[in-house]
């Protein structure tokens, strides 16, 4: 559905991402708080344990733990708005430093997997319809309904007894080794494994999905016209065919932006590797509360952003897709 | 009037063509699946009976001992006989599969019907809910709920994947209810007086029971995957509570001292139960497409 002004159409969109960001932060600042737990651990560590009650509660006090939530709420949301994000618990450095050590390293392995699965799964998917019900199609299609079983946490496991110790070949953890942050040939090492789990897991998935709307397409009238006008098959398929699927292929990969992502937080902590994976899963298990803010404001903004933006794909470039179709195709990798 | 102009010319008479062969009632369907999942479900719920250990005693002259005719499956790094593990735990992996599943699909049915028979404003906000619910990450979530229900056993692991699942379901749910909502039939029920629960029950849920057997087979599936992980990170089941999970959650030292088995039995069977069920599943959703390309 084109709306005629677009103007009115893109402001309402970034209302309700606006709106949406908004209470979303409201959320998880609620639930971060109601769930049982001392913060003050993540900020002395084990020292809590020999503090007497007055000391812990001058330490609450300071940090600003004793006001009613919604009082910390709207304080917290005052110095964000001035870009004053509070400081880590745990750190105790700005969480924006805490942070930004660590992003990159994230970006790095979520976004290098992210390209290579959506080329890949295309690649692959192109290759399965092309031979349709024939050995290489079939061969590809069990194979991959098997990966696409196995436990990403587990195929980690079973990589790093394989490829780290038994054979010595890569590294089993980390980013880079002790003193060589600034090699890439090591770095690139450190990556192998994580981002072959990353990409083999969700690959099938994706390849699949390209595969059965490819073989919808090529049944559609217009390919026997084309065919009977004299294109050949390459031709028809390249041409023709895949340009009617990569719309929806792009929605949909928008809308899992949030399945790799999640994904990326195991692997992070089976490979310990630091990013902000293995910080958010530290923060929320350690109520570092101001950290654990704003990585969940970065991945749900990145979220909610990905999943507007597969809404305007579908509504401008293609109408065809109805939203059924696209929850449809999404559900099964919700893990 | 004469009925020489309805008789046809020149139609050679046919006989009548029956298949010869039938198609065996087999064909297409996944027996093999089926078969070995409820093996594996008979095996796991009789676990007494071929057992050849206490599955929780910890025999500590017998650690991280290779698989052998004493220990079929070999023994973990505290000492436990694997193979009875395997069928001792896979009752308590398959248990929170399947409670799991249930739970999700109560919460999404109801919670999709109501936003699909909500008048238009409330259906987005809750749409708009979910969606926001899905952007916070699965793990912290579950985090959350964990430290909400206090120490992990079971019952809550079940609760906690049941609750942070249900949402795909739920807007399946609320599409198909949204299609039929305005039949005559739901019309008809609700001007007799019928409750909410009576058209759901009566007239909706056969209507998309159908389009969701997929998805929660599916959840089953992703319930065992989810309770494995959670287990293996150290905030799912605790190690003495024996599931295939807990098992994987020794995997640091098995790596330390190259014990394979440890690693790569109960994952085999994680596996393997996984896919049957998405064989199972997939066979559910396959939508019959017998239509010639025309490529």
């Amino acid at each position: 559905m084109i709306q005629k002004n677009p103007f009115l159409y893109y402001g309402k969109k970034l209302l309700s991402f606006c709106l949406s960001v908004f209470v979303l932060s409201v959320l998880v600042f609620y639930i971060a708080r109601l769930a049982p737990g001392d913060p003050l651990m993540s900020y002395y560590g084990e020292r809590v344990e020999k503090m007497s009650v007055a000391e812990k509660e001058w330490a609450r006090d300071k940090l600003g733990l004793n006001d009613p939530i919604y009082v910390q709420y709207v304080r917290w949301l005052q110095n964000a708005f001035r870009g004053d994000f509070g400081i880590s618990f745990k750190y105790k450095q700005n969480v924006l430093t805490v942070i930004g050590a660590r992003i990159g390293n994230t970006l790095l392995l979520g976004g290098t997997g992210f390209v290579l699965m959506f080329v890949l799964a295309l690649g692959l998917g192109i290759l399965c319809a092309w031979f349709e019900d024939r050995w290489p199609d079939r061969v590809i299609c069990r194979l991959g309904t098997v990966i696409s079983c196995i436990p990403e946490f587990w195929l980690s496991l079973m990589l790093i007894m394989v490829f780290a110790v038994m054979l010595r070949w890569l590294p089993s953890s980390g980013a880079y080794s002790i003193g060589k942050a600034h090699d890439v040939g090591d770095r690139i090492r450190h990556l192998i494994l994580p981002l072959s789990i990353v990409v083999i897991n969700h690959l099938w998935y994706y390849a699949y999905m390209i595969r059965n709307k490819l073989l919808e397409e090529v049944r559609a009238d217009y390919v026997l016209l084309a065919r009977s006008k004299g294109l050949n098959k390459r031709q028809i398929l390249f041409r023709h065919c895949l340009r009617g699927i990569l719309p929806s292929y792009f929605s949909i990969m928008a809308i899992s932006v949030p399945h790799v992502l999640g994904g990326t937080y195991i692997i992070e902590t089976v490979f310990s590797y630091p990013g902000i994976g293995t910080l958010s899963y530290e923060s929320a298990r350690f109520h570092d509360y101001n950290l654990l803010m704003i990585l969940c404001m970065i991945s749900g903004v990145v979220v909610i952003f990905c999943n507007i933006l597969s809404q305007i794909i579908n509504e401008q470039i293609d109408p065809r897709i109805k939203a059924q179709e696209v929850v449809e195709t999404t559900e099964v990798k919700r893990a | 009037m004469s009925d020489a102009r309805f008789t046809l010319v020149g139609v050679r008479p046919a006989t009548e063509r029956l298949p010869t062969v039938k198609a065996p009632w087999v064909k297409g369907k996944p027996i093999l699946s089926c078969v070995i999942l409820a093996g594996i479900i008979f095996c796991c719920a009789f676990a007494e009976l071929i057992m050849t250990k206490d599955p929780t005693y910890l025999d500590l002259m017998n650690y991280s001992k290779p698989p052998g005719s004493e220990f079929l499956f070999g023994t973990d790094t505290l000492g436990r006989d694997m193979f009875s593990m395997i069928w001792y735990g896979g009752r308590i992996s398959l248990f929170i599969g399947i409670a799991a599943a249930a739970i999700s699909t109560v919460i999404a049915v109801i919670f999709g019907s109501l936003s699909g028979l909500a008048p238009q404003w409330l259906d987005t906000l809750l749409m708009r809910l979910t969606e926001i619910l899905l952007s916070i990450p699965n793990l912290l979530l579950v985090v959350f709920l964990q430290a909400l229900l206090g120490k992990p056993n079971t019952f809550s692991i079940a609760l906690v994947i049941g609750l942070t699942s249900w949402v795909s379901i739920a807007k399946v749910v609320r599409t198909e209810v949204r299609q039929i909502r305005n039949s005559e039939y739901v019309v008809a029920s609700r001007c007799m007086g019928g409750g909410f629960f009576h058209i759901l029950w009566r007239h909706l849920t056969p209507n998309f029971v159908s389009s969701i057997m997929f998805m929660v087979v599916m959840n089953v599936r992703s319930a065992i995957v989810a309770e494995s992980t959670l287990s293996f990170m150290g905030i799912g089941l605790p190690i003495e509570i024996i599931s295939w999970g807990s098992m994987l959650s020794l995997s640091e030292k098995a790596i330390l001292t190259k014990s394979w088995w440890i690693l790569l039995i109960p994952g085999l069977f994680l596996v393997v139960t996984l896919l049957c069920m998405t064989e199972i599943g997939n066979y559910l959703r396959k939508s019959v497409n017998r239509s010639q390309s025309n490529l």
